[in-house]
């Protein structure tokens, strides 16, 4: 109970303070990331940082100094700030000096030795990931375009869905043409048939009739030929023979 | 006798082939060869039966009557045209279909909508080069780190790195 009248009179007690008290001490009343933050895309990063001469001085300094004293202005400058703080003793030469000037050098070397070198590793270990995202995106880009090909392809099916009926329609038509062509077939062979089955009769009847007669004729004729009249017929027969075998000697 | 039955309508067997998928492709072919066997059987039979010779009959039997009484028999008789009861079906399982496909289409227009909405989001997002791990985020939102599920480095489980 006591700690929560300590946090309420708090805000209040700073306010009261000094200001040579205030002046490290955080207001309540002023917040922090009160406003909206900014949404707006940032600018990209640029590609090369900002021009420096011996590494550490960015050239605006050079280009600030050059209107009032020329190009060697800054050089002169430093050269003067070295010799004074050499000569005054405000910097001492010490063992320190020689472990920063061999430290410094072997830095100097290395880097830009191998400064590429490693820039270009780095470079690849982005190149990288840039490039396993960037497959990723292309294969959704390309998997999207596919899936609508396919989508707009089975839309094109789809509207062909009228064949199948008109073709089963066709097919039952045709069916029942088939049926009626073979229903008027079939009586037709049936009437002939009968038709023909009639005459075959008729023929076959005749035939018999005719078969029967002559057999009977025959049989008849034979009965009546006598004795008498078959030796009579044998003689006039063989008498013929010997004229026409006459006959025959005399054309030959 | 000619308008006995509904004229045949002339389908596009090479359209029709075009449409059908592939998993399709084997009911397509035997539908084919069905049409094409009924078509054929078709084409064999006559369109009506040739005329029987009433007069040869007539002149060779002697049974007298007998061809004048099938003569009369025979153009009397009518013989039934055979009843449709299948094309009712066919045109009720069109009209089902009908709706199926409708919605089939509207479905697969919402898709392409759908597809199209990725795609330009795809085609408009930043270069990757330009992006920080916020934007990255913003893109894919599966790269987001769990920072309360996984409060440490690297915010995800080992075996996932």
């Amino acid at each position: 109970m006591l700690s929560r009248l300590v946090l309420r009179a708090a805000p209040a007690a700073l306010r009261n303070l000094s200001p040579s008290l205030s002046a490290g001490t955080v207001h309540a009343a002023r917040s922090f990331h009160g406003s909206q933050p900014c949404t707006a895309p940032y600018p990209p990063i640029p590609e090369k940082a900002g021009a420096v001469r011996f590494g550490v001085i960015p050239e605006e300094f050079f280009q600030f100094l050059y209107p009032k004293t020329g190009v060697t202005g800054p050089y002169m400058l430093g050269t003067g700030l070295i010799l004074y703080l050499l000569s005054k003793e405000i910097y001492v030469i010490n063992h320190e000096t020689i472990t920063a000037v061999a430290t410094l050098s072997l830095l100097i070397y290395g880097v830009k030795r191998y400064g590429s070198r490693v820039a270009a590793f780095a470079e690849k270990l982005n190149e990288e990931k840039l490039a396993t995202v960037a497959t990723v995106k292309n294969d959704s880009i390309k998997a999207l375009e596919t899936a609508i090909e396919e989508e707009k392809r089975e839309q094109w099916r789809v509207e062909g869905r009228s064949y199948i009926f008109d073709a089963k329609r066709n097919n039952i038509a045709m069916l029942l043409e088939i049926n009626y062509r073979e229903r008027l077939l079939m009586v037709y062979n049936e009437v002939k048939k009968r038709l023909d089955y009639q005459i075959a009769m008729q023929h076959l009847k005749r035939r018999k009739e005719q078969d029967h007669m002559i057999s009977w004729v025959e049989s008849k004729v034979v009965q009546s030929i006598t004795p008498q009249q078959h030796k009579e017929s044998i003689a006039k027969c063989i008498l013929d023979l010997k004229a026409l075998s006459k006959a025959a000697q005399a054309t030959v | 006798m000619a308008g006995r039955r509904a004229a045949l309508k002339a389908i596009d067997w090479m359209a029709f082939a075009e449409r059908v998928p592939l998993d399709q492709r084997i009911m397509f072919n035997a539908l084919k060869t069905t049409s094409d066997a009924i078509s054929s059987r078709l084409t064999s039979l006559p369109e009506k039966p040739p005329a029987i010779d009433w007069a040869y009959y007539k002149k060779t039997i002697a049974l007298s009557g007998l061809v004048d009484e099938f003569e009369k028999k025979f153009s009397a008789l009518k013989i039934p045209v055979p009843v449709d009861s299948e094309t009712a079906k066919i045109d009720a399982q069109e009209k089902a279909v009908e709706k199926d496909a409708i919605a089939y289409v509207e479905a697969s227009k919402a898709r392409v909508v759908e597809y199209e909405k990725e795609l330009t989001r795809f085609r408009n997002m930043i270069p990757f080069e330009l992006m920080s791990y916020d934007d990255l985020n913003e893109a894919f939102p599966e790269t987001k780190l769990d920072k309360e599920k996984y409060p440490y480095w690297p915010h995800k489980p080992i075996a996932d790195l």
